[in-house]
């Protein structure tokens, strides 16, 4: 009876420009560095902290690397080093998440115990002690990733699980006879799959920055690979001479996360 | 009778996850330390007396000491024992005992942490209580933008654009250091509206939904005025869950502490952390590691303490 | 003549341009009451707060209002909250939801005596006092709202919506969630306005309530006036068909089911006895349950009934005694019908998929589910909607379907037609029964509602409170 709420339309618009940003970043990490053609590690001393040119779309950086091919370089490896860690972490936690709500007693005490050992740090804490054990190595960040996002998955399908496994509609579904995996594929899934979605987009926002930040503080990736943290502590001590290099890593991973959040329309399911 | 189940559990809960921080942390340092490359015993024989005086001889009486030559989980739950006796050890690079060390990054650390809730409290309450007065007006729309926007900004970024924006280009603040109150302007600000930009639309959802609050209008038909309803109902009902929301948001407290230390060179444990992970200096990873852990688990607990203050609903007749 | 304290001309309230009440037009002196009736969704509550300029953001009104002798309906919204508390009061719908909950409840009626009928502290809180005293509320004036009973929070919202003692009352719904007792008490409150020279004006949707408070009635149909005049002369002759339903619908006037005769034995409970928590909720109970009989199970909340249902159904097992199940009865011989219906499907699953599910996995031709389904009266374009989007009446009568798709023979109802509006509650249980009879089912029903329990059923247990 009542009007519906006038936010929606603003909502799918703002989710719009999120898959657009998404797909158009996919899209730049995946083939975007074959399609410029130059080595993102390649220097030329002779040109350095150069300007937007034909040769160099985007400039040169103080070692008179290519920056387009730098920042593409930089995105190809944050976006799969996001996308695998939150598929590592999507995949178990919800397994987890749903098997502890099911069975109760000891095999969901013991659950949660991992998941509260985990919780009990920030998470980008963790992720860099985790890092730590094998400095620079791109599989100690991904493990660390992995190992600290998989406990919003197992916690938030745990407690939907939870409250929709004593809903009359399983009960009633039960007594008509249907076993687990319908209930699984009919109950859960349709009810948990939009917040899962949701912790994925906010959990590869976190990778994604997890990843820059450990960079910046030079305890994450290490140069001379193309990062985009480590690009701006590279390019920081060069903000007087060119400004406008520093701010494209900068620009590259507030969009990278912009979007993430945009797609799945900015709010965190609780 | 008086329930008060619900603070002793909040206790007991806060008390488990302090133990569970020093397991993790304990575990990942002993990991660590295990993975450093070279044998472990000429390291710490290094660390006691020095790269002149170490010798094959004294690496071995450090391994038989230490328990090196036991298998690996021996030697963890020796090195958890001796983190449960708060027994932290020195540092590798500046040998001094790490406890030491944190007792004074700690203060700087707090210092930094408190003028960040301090500033986001200052910025997000008030826009957050105006936008939500008025759900969907031009005030809570340009704030929603603001706050997306700026949410999609990490804290170091932040921290950089602002460094950018304000100190060197204005030359009005101390870009990095520790020498006046001045220096606590940038990185306090850098925190601060991190955290505003989320609780700032904490705050406004909760004036909207007190607001749209069945006994809202109640307290209106009844014959108050909007504003008496407004500080005597609207507000009250609307600071819980903002409390509530800090203790959500401790997390990124700690992790801007560690991120925004690191960008101004600000003395607190965050950067301590990191330069100790650079310097692959085990004792000094884990005691700054632990000391953020614990702080987090007493933040939290200052913050159920009071949640379970103002909600009377918590410590009420039945 | 006294004179008129609400009059309304061509009222009429719109989503947009599409008319949701209206036009109504009416005068109500003082010393009277008017009592508007009608089904969920007939705009009963649009019409009090279209006259109070309380109507929710999108919606709004035309027509003319006058209070008191005073024009309203052009002031601005801050002028017409003027009038609240002071010259109308206003008892809410949901009183447990319009109290604040971080409020000890005598602050919430003491701050209306202070702050808008102006006393003094000292004698607000003896005001206070008094209005805790008559009643009947001693003892919970330190308590949350968390902490009060719906009727204690119904006599607290009383209290503090007419501390300025306003000429006018309007309650929209008092009796709404309250059990008879408790309904009796609050209509004798409002009943007092009209005969003290106040104006009572009444919204409820049972026939029972306009009856005792007597004066006028409006019956509206989807916003739409249906009749008006004397609340007796109307309810005792009805012109109108749609009034001669809604009394139909009233259990008092339902015919007596004729008694089915028994089959088989097909469920026997002996000596159960069932606990929650450490209070024991029934003790020595026995039943048997023959083909083709109706049980129904009366009681108050809180007694066990739903318990006792799902110890039935073998969904849980009983402390003492047991359940046997005779051997002609399957594993899926039993199913439920539960109080919320959108609650008893899957809820983000179409409707007609759900069904197909249970017609695969009992080997149940579609066609023969489509047969109940219009046997229901239900529009096979329903199916294409999720649960949410289907309204309650038809979301159980489809949830029917879908039991008798597992070819049951016991069927355990639960409360089935509490969130029914009347007219379709007595729809749905006659399709019960009558399904019943054709099938030989036998059908245990749990009601709070004792007149239903013993028209509609064979056989009534009426379970108790055990004391301990």
């Amino acid at each position: 009876m009542l009007p519906t709420a006038p936010q929606h339309n603003g909502l799918s618009v703002a989710r719009l420009i999120g898959y657009s940003l998404l797909a158009g970043l996919a899209l730049c990490a995946v083939k975007g560095p074959d399609l410029i053609g130059i080595d993102p590690a390649r220097q030329s001393l002779m040109h350095t902290l150069q300007g937007p040119s034909a040769e160099h779309w985007l400039g040169t950086d103080h070692l008179g690397r290519d920056m387009l091919a730098r920042l593409l370089s930089g995105a190809q490896l944050s976006l799969a080093l996001a996308a695998l860690s939150v598929l590592t972490a999507a995949l178990p936690g919800t397994l987890l998440g749903i098997l502890a709500s099911w069975y109760g007693g000891w095999t969901e005490r013991l659950l949660t115990l991992f998941a509260d050992a985990v919780l009990a740090l920030p998470g980008l804490l963790l992720v860099l002690m985790l890092a730590a054990i094998s400095p620079g190595s791109w599989w100690a960040l991904y493990a660390g990733l992995s190992l600290t996002l998989w406990v919003e998955y197992f916690r938030y399908t745990r407690q939907r699980s939870r409250v929709i496994l004593s809903e009359p509609s399983v009960e009633a579904s039960r007594l008509l006879g249907f076993g687990a995996t319908h209930i699984i594929k009919r109950h859960l899934l349709p009810e948990i799959g939009p917040g899962l979605l949701t912790i994925a987009a906010f959990g590869a926002a976190t990778a994604v920055t997890a990843v820059a930040a450990l960079g910046f503080v030079s305890v994450g990736i290490r140069p001379p690979t193309a990062e985009w943290g480590v690009m701006m502590t590279q390019l920081l001590p060069y903000w007087r001479e060119a400004p406008f290099l520093i701010l494209q890593p900068v620009l590259c991973l507030v969009v990278t996360v912009l979007a993430l959040h945009l797609s799945v329309g900015v709010r965190r399911p609780t | 009778m008086i329930r008060s189940s619900g603070l002793w559990s909040a206790l007991a809960g806060r008390a488990s996850q302090a133990v569970l921080v020093a397991v993790v942390v304990g575990v990942v340092s002993f990991s660590m330390m295990q993975a450093l490359p070279g044998d472990s015993a000429y390291r710490i024989a290094a660390g006691r007396y020095g790269y002149d005086m170490m010798d094959a001889a004294s690496a071995d009486v450090v391994r038989t000491e230490l328990g090196l030559d036991k298998p690996t989980s021996v030697q963890l739950a020796n090195w958890l024992g001796s983190l449960a006796r708060l027994d932290l050890g020195k540092s590798a690079v500046t040998g001094n005992a790490v406890a030491d060390e944190l007792k004074v990054q700690l203060g700087h650390s707090l210092l930094l942490a408190g003028a960040g809730i301090l500033v986001s409290l200052i910025i997000a309450v008030p826009i957050g209580i105006a936008a939500g007065l008025r759900p969907g007006g031009a005030l809570d729309r340009i704030t929603l933008g603001a706050s997306i926007v700026l949410r999609a900004v990490p804290a170091f970024a932040l921290g950089v654009l602002l460094m950018l924006a304000l100190a060197v280009h204005i030359k009005l603040l101390p870009v990095a250091g520790f020498q006046s109150p001045k220096h606590l302007i940038l990185p306090a600000l850098t925190l601060g509206l991190g955290l505003a930009a989320v609780s700032s639309r904490v705050v406004r959802d909760a004036v909207s939904e007190a607001m749209a609050a069945d006994w809202q209008l109640f307290s209106r038909t009844k014959g108050l005025s909007s504003g008496q309803t407004l500080r005597r109902h609207v507000l009250r009902n609307a600071t819980l869950p903002v409390i509530a929301y800090i203790g959500v948001q401790l997390a990124y407290v700690i992790e801007g502490v560690v991120i925004v230390e690191s960008v101004f060179a600000w003395p607190g444990i965050g950067h301590a952390l990191v330069h100790a992970i650079f310097g692959r200096d085990v004792a000094m990873v884990q005691g700054t590691a632990l000391a953020l852990g614990l702080t987090y688990v007493v933040l939290n607990l200052i913050i159920d303490l009071c949640c379970h203050g103002i909600d009377p609903r918590r410590r009420s007749i039945t | 003549m006294s004179p008129v304290s609400i009059a309304v001309e061509a009222l009429s309230v719109f989503a947009g341009t599409k008319q949701l009440l209206g036009p109504i037009t009416f005068n109500l002196a003082a010393g009277r009451a008017l009592v508007i009736m009608g089904e969920t969704g007939a705009g009963k509550s649009l019409l009090a707060q279209a006259i109070l300029g309380t109507l929710p953001a999108g919606l709004h009104a035309s027509g003319l209002i006058h209070l008191n002798g005073q024009r309203i309906d052009q002031l601005s919204p801050e002028e017409r909250s003027s009038f609240w508390g002071r010259d109308v009061s206003i008892l809410p719908q949901e009183p447990w939801l319009a109290l604040d909950p971080l409020m000890q409840a005598s602050r919430q009626v003491n701050e209306a005596h202070h702050l808008v009928a102006g006393l003094g502290s000292r004698a607000a809180s003896v005001a206070t006092r008094n209005d805790f005293t008559t009643l009947d509320l001693n003892g919970a004036e330190r308590r949350l709202p968390g902490a009060l009973s719906g009727g204690m929070a119904q006599r607290v919202a009383f209290a503090a919506a007419t501390a300025a003692d306003a000429p006018v009352l309007i309650a929209d719904e008092p009796t709404k969630g309250l059990d008879a007792e408790r309904s009796t008490k609050i209509i004798h409150l409002l009943a007092k306005k009209p005969d003290q020279g106040g104006t009572l004006l009444a919204i409820t949707h049972e026939a029972s309530v306009a009856r005792r408070l007597g004066g006028d009635i409006m019956v509206l149909k989807s916003g739409k006036l249906v009749e008006s005049g004397h609340t007796e002369k109307v309810l005792k002759n009805p012109a109108a068909d749609y009034t001669q339903q809604l009394l139909d619908a009233e259990p008092q006037a339902w015919p007596k089911q004729p008694a089915t005769p028994c089959g088989d034995i097909l469920l026997s409970a002996e000596n159960l006895c069932i606990w929650r928590g450490k209070k024991c909720l029934l003790e020595d109970f026995s039943l048997k349950l023959h083909a083709n009989e109706r049980i129904a199970i009366s009681g108050p909340s809180g007694v066990g009934k739903t318990s006792l249902l799902d110890v039935l159904a073998g969904i849980r097992a009983p402390r003492q005694g047991q359940v046997k199940r005779m051997r002609s009865v399957a594993a899926t011989g039993i199913q439920k019908l539960y109080q919320d219906p959108p609650a008893a499907f899957p809820g983000k699953v179409l409707l007609g998929k759900s069904l197909r599910d249970v017609a695969r996995l009992h080997g149940v031709d579609w066609a023969v589910v489509t047969e109940y389904l219009s046997h229901l009266g239900i529009h096979p374009s329903l199916l294409e909607r999720r649960p949410d989007s289907v309204s309650g009446g038809e979301l159980q009568r489809i949830s029917i379907a879908r039991a008798l798709t597992a070819n049951p023979l016991v069927l355990l109802a639960d409360e089935p037609t509490s969130r029914l509006d009347p007219i379709t509650q007595r729809e749905t249980l006659a399709m019960i029964a009558d399904i019943a009879t054709e099938r030989g089912i036998a059908i245990v029903l749990v009601t709070h509602d004792l007149v239903i329990a013993d028209r509609w059923a064979d056989s009534h247990y009426q379970l108790q409170n055990t004391g301990a």
